[in-house]
């Protein structure tokens, strides 16, 4: 742990909420473990002592903004959440103005699941090329210099080589074991409609079946979905119980938009993403 | 007797749908199985679950008398594809019934009373039965009056009734609609403030409510500036409602299954809930 | 009377219920242990913690046709799944069978679901004691315990070079296999456990319905379904009809008070919106409707949604934290 870093941390948010700049400040504190961490929503000076920053701190925070909208709120962001700020002001989901946004400099995240902590970086940091957030108002510790791979997507053109049966296969299997629990959706910050396509009713896109076809349904129109959207924060992949390879789907989508429109979801709030050239008053229409 | 699980419903016919309003049509259905029809004892304010085959299940309130057994009667308003399907039935279409579920409207406690019955919109469903009972038994009861009020005149529910409702003894009906039209002589006024203009007595009296949440909520308001106890207040809850039977554990409100505890609670039962509807 | 089976007898013994049974049991997918109906006994997994998701399924699975309606000439005809064949779960930890005797009472209840009441009735527990715990396990503050033998109809406990074993019911009398000789030794003691102050918190739940505590814990909450469907007692469903090709089918799926639509009526009315709402009815539902229905706590401390919930809602902390609230409310 980095004590200096999460003592800018909490002076910078206790501050916050003593000047009253903002209702509240989304951050990450000791999980029950004792090991690992968990969101903190600090509401007063004196919970910011809870405030904490470290190698578990795997959560991507931008995601709460959306159950915040209209209040003032700061929030701690990685380089790799800050994307989904982007994402989020570029989408019209959330106002600059509302958003105080604590970046740190990140050293990159370890894998984890509650009461355990490898010593493994995730492998979006292995190959993450960003060292502080593309968009913040205050930025603690400063820029980290660290050495990062490049990313290949060695692993997605070795399966863009397989088979189509061999990888319908592949899917089928992993799909079947899918609960549709939505966590993968309910975590993700581009996932915000109100009513999402997997339980609208009228027409029926998807039915309430946990079985494999209605499984691969549901994550083909997820992913696609989030085509051109999806920031590479991983969310959902570390959340799946049952441990489905999500980053596969989505980072060839990614490198399929990377590489037909030489784009990259969040990077620059003002680019639309290719497929979402539409205006805010049309995200508006789409979700009624 | 009865199908052995108790999520296999009924098998029945379609024997008429009659357009009552421009988005609800009254399904007069018939138990396919002479036995089962036979021991298919309701009471007003039970609900059963409808199956359109192919699309699913949805609650209805049984809208006919409970001596009606050849032709149970449902009011559909068309808001979902269950709801859609079951419309798009013809007579003859078969479709499935589970039932019937819930509590009842407690008419026997109110031998005696004035009834005052307010339903606004497809509220008036579950309290068409009541209203038919109460005339059925009229000697029971003192006076009855029915305010029912929609948003235009067409959307009026059991407009056919009004004129035996009309002309039976002791018993007024007054039509309210929020937006009138170039036929329509009656009231334009919202149903919370037709109860405030009529101002019927809580001496001796039971006020039955059902309705739009936000006509429910000003009309329980009136009723009590009026001076009614919550004891003499009484409504339906509406909840999601899946199993009917307290198994799917997804209509309650607070402790209360609203599939078997309810649907009908007085104001008095429902200020004891946890969590308020 | 105890009797003694070496881990060699305990797999001819399942090799000889697989013949005449579907043998459910703990098996190894990718990194996961979960229970599936297994081929051949090699699969079977003795040393595991608790498994991914709990044998619930068996009963009350992710999906399941209730019917499918047959039409012909324009007549229908509802037909009902059936039960085919008898069962055995083997491996359930006593948490996991204290989940599925928690679940028959919403289920058996009159009238009672019949493809559950035939599943249940045709399907012998063999469990296996705990000789481990895990960091989140607090079975014995639910009405449990890791050598617990109430729910199941053999109870296995791993002893020094085999199993002991404990016919329970007459179930699992008549499942025992033959020629088992009597264990005379000592039953391992089982772990320890730390408690969690469910009883104080239980009596309390009603006055701590409207507190502000509720919107502070879900603030965080993302209301997924995780903690619902990896639950052993959690057993919301959802039935609608599936149609393809001309087969109609009514299904029954698994759903959980946290996902958003859940309370939602056709209509648009919904009695709970807000996240604290929400988050509270899982609560509430496990801590006190569920008890003042059918006199049991709605968890039996398998600490599967602690271990799994994505941002760390600890039911253990949340009923420490509700306990804190109940004292400070006492106290002043
Ligand atoms: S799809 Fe997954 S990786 Fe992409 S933004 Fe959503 S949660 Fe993050
Ligand atoms: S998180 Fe995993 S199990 Fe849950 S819906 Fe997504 S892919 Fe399926
Ligand atoms: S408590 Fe955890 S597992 Fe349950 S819905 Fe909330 S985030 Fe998901
Ligand atoms: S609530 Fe959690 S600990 Fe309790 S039985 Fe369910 S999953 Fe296990
Ligand atoms: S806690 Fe929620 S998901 Fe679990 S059984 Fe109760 S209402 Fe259903
Ligand atoms: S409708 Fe299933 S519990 Fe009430």
């Amino acid at each position: 742990m980095d004590k200096e870093l999460i003592q800018q941390i909490r002076d910078k948010a206790r501050n916050l909420l003593k000047e009253g700049t903002v209702e509240g400040v989304i951050g990450y504190e000791r999980a029950s473990d004792d090991l690992t961490s968990r969101p903190l929503f600090a509401y007063s000076p004196s919970d910011t002592e809870r405030l904490i920053f470290d190698e578990t701190c795997a959560h991507n925070l931008v995601k709460y903004l959306l159950d915040k909208k209209g209040k003032k709120i700061a929030v701690v962001v990685k380089p790799c959440d800050s994307r989904a700020i982007n994402l989020l002001l570029n989408e019209g989901q959330i106002e600059r103005d509302n958003v105080f946004i604590i970046g740190v400099g990140c050293p990159g995240m370890v894998e984890t699941n509650w009461n355990h902590k490898s010593e493994t970086l995730q492998a979006k940091c292995r190959t993450c090329q960003l060292f502080k957030p593309v968009v913040y108002d205050f930025l603690a510790g400063g820029e980290i210099e660290r050495q990062a791979e490049e990313e290949t997507y060695s692993d997605i053109t070795e399966e863009e080589a397989k088979s189509v049966a061999t990888r319908r296969e592949f899917w089928l299997e992993q799909f079947g074991r899918c609960i549709r629990c939505y966590a993968c959706r309910q975590v993700c910050p581009g996932c915000y409609c109100p009513v999402c396509f997997a339980e609208r009713l009228d027409p029926l896109w998807v039915g309430i079946r946990i079985a494999p076809e209605e499984n691969d349904m549901w994550q083909t129109i997820r992913s696609f979905h989030l085509a051109g959207r999806c920031i590479g924060c991983n969310e959902c992949e570390r959340v799946c119980p049952v441990d489905i390879p999500l980053s596969l789907l989505n980072r060839k989508l990614e490198k399929d938009v990377k590489e037909l429109f030489a784009f990259q979801a969040g990077l620059d709030p003002e680019e639309a993403p290719p497929f979402a050239t539409f205006k805010k008053e049309e995200v508006m229409e789409f979700e009624k | 007797m009865g199908p052995e699980s108790p999520f296999t419903p009924y098998l029945a016919t379609l024997k008429t749908a009659t357009q009552l309003t421009p988005d609800i049509k009254l399904l007069s259905v018939e138990l396919e199985d002479p036995d089962i029809k036979a021991g298919f004892d309701y009471k007003p304010g039970q609900f059963a679950l409808l199956s359109a085959f192919g699309e699913g299940e949805a609650p209805f309130g049984i809208v006919s008398l409970p001596l009606q057994k050849d032709g149970l009667e449902f009011a559909v308003r068309r808001i979902g594809t269950v709801t859609r399907a079951l419309q798009e039935l013809e007579p003859g279409d078969t479709l499935g019934v589970r039932g019937p579920f819930g509590n009842y409207f407690p008419l026997e406690d109110y031998v005696g009373k004035n009834m005052i019955v307010i339903g606004g919109g497809i509220g008036m469903a579950p309290l068409r039965p009541v209203i038919n009972s109460i005339l059925e038994q009229r000697d029971d009861y003192k006076e009855l009056l029915i305010i029912n009020g929609a948003r235009t005149p067409q959307d009026l529910v059991f407009q056919p009734e009004f004129p035996t409702w009309m002309e039976a003894p002791g018993t007024k009906l007054e039509l309210t609609v929020d937006r009138g039209d170039e036929e329509w002589k009656g009231r334009v006024a919202l149903v919370p403030d037709v109860v405030k203009e009529l101002a019927p007595s809580p001496g001796n009296a039971i006020a039955i409510v059902c309705g739009p949440p936000i006509m429910i909520r000003f009309t329980l308001a009136r009723l009590r500036d009026l001076g009614y106890k919550d004891n003499q207040i009484v409504t339906t809850l509406e909840a999601k409602m899946k199993c009917g039977l307290g198994k799917c554990a997804r209509c309650n409100i607070g402790e209360k299954y609203v599939c078997q505890d309810g649907p009908v609670f007085n104001l008095e039962q429902i200020s004891q809930f946890l969590e308020q509807p | 009377m105890n009797l003694f089976a070496s881990k060699d007898d305990v797999i001819r013994w399942l090799g000889e219920l697989l013949k005449e049974h579907v043998v459910i049991a703990p098996v190894r997918v990718q990194e996961q242990t979960t229970f599936q109906p297994i081929s051949q006994v090699e699969d079977v997994v003795f040393d595991f913690n608790n498994t991914a998701l709990s044998p619930k399924g068996w009963f009350l699975p992710p999906t399941e046709t209730l019917f499918s309606v047959q039409r012909d000439d324009g007549k229908v005809e509802l037909v009902p799944t059936k039960v085919e064949r008898d069962a055995v779960i083997f491996g359930l930890h006593p948490c996991d069978a204290r989940g599925i005797a928690l679940m028959d009472s919403p289920f058996l209840q009159e009238p009672s679901d019949a493809l559950y009441r035939e599943r249940r009735s045709r399907t012998a527990l063999i469990g296996l004691a705990c000789r481990q715990a895990q960091p989140e396990c607090f079975c014995t503050s639910m009405g449990s315990a890791p050598d617990d033998p109430s729910n199941v109809d053999i109870l296995l406990t791993e002893g020094e070079d085999g199993y002991i074993v404990q016919a329970v019911t007459e179930k699992g009398k008549a499942l025992l296999p033959k020629g088992l000789a009597e264990y005379k030794g000592k039953v391992p003691a089982p772990p320890k456990l730390e408690a969690v102050p469910t009883k104080e918190v239980v009596s309390a739940m009603r006055e701590l319905f409207n507190d502000p505590y509720w919107e502070q814990v879900a603030d965080r909450c993302l209301h997924c379904n995780i903690c619902a469907y990896v639950c052993p007692t959690c057993y919301c469903f959802d039935m609608r009809d599936y149609a393809d090709k001309g087969k109609v089918e009514r299904v029954r799926s698994w759903e959980s008070c946290q996902s958003p639509g859940f309370s939602l009526t056709a209509g648009g009315y919904d009695p709970r919106t807000t996240k604290g709402e929400r988050l509270r009815q899982r609560f509430c539902h496990k801590l006190l409707y569920f008890p003042e229905q059918f006199q049991d706590v709605a968890c039996v401390g398998c600490g599967r949604c602690v271990r799994d919930c994505p941002v760390n809602i600890d039911i253990r902390e949340v009923i420490s934290n509700l306990k804190q609230v109940t004292e400070a409310k006492s106290g002043s």
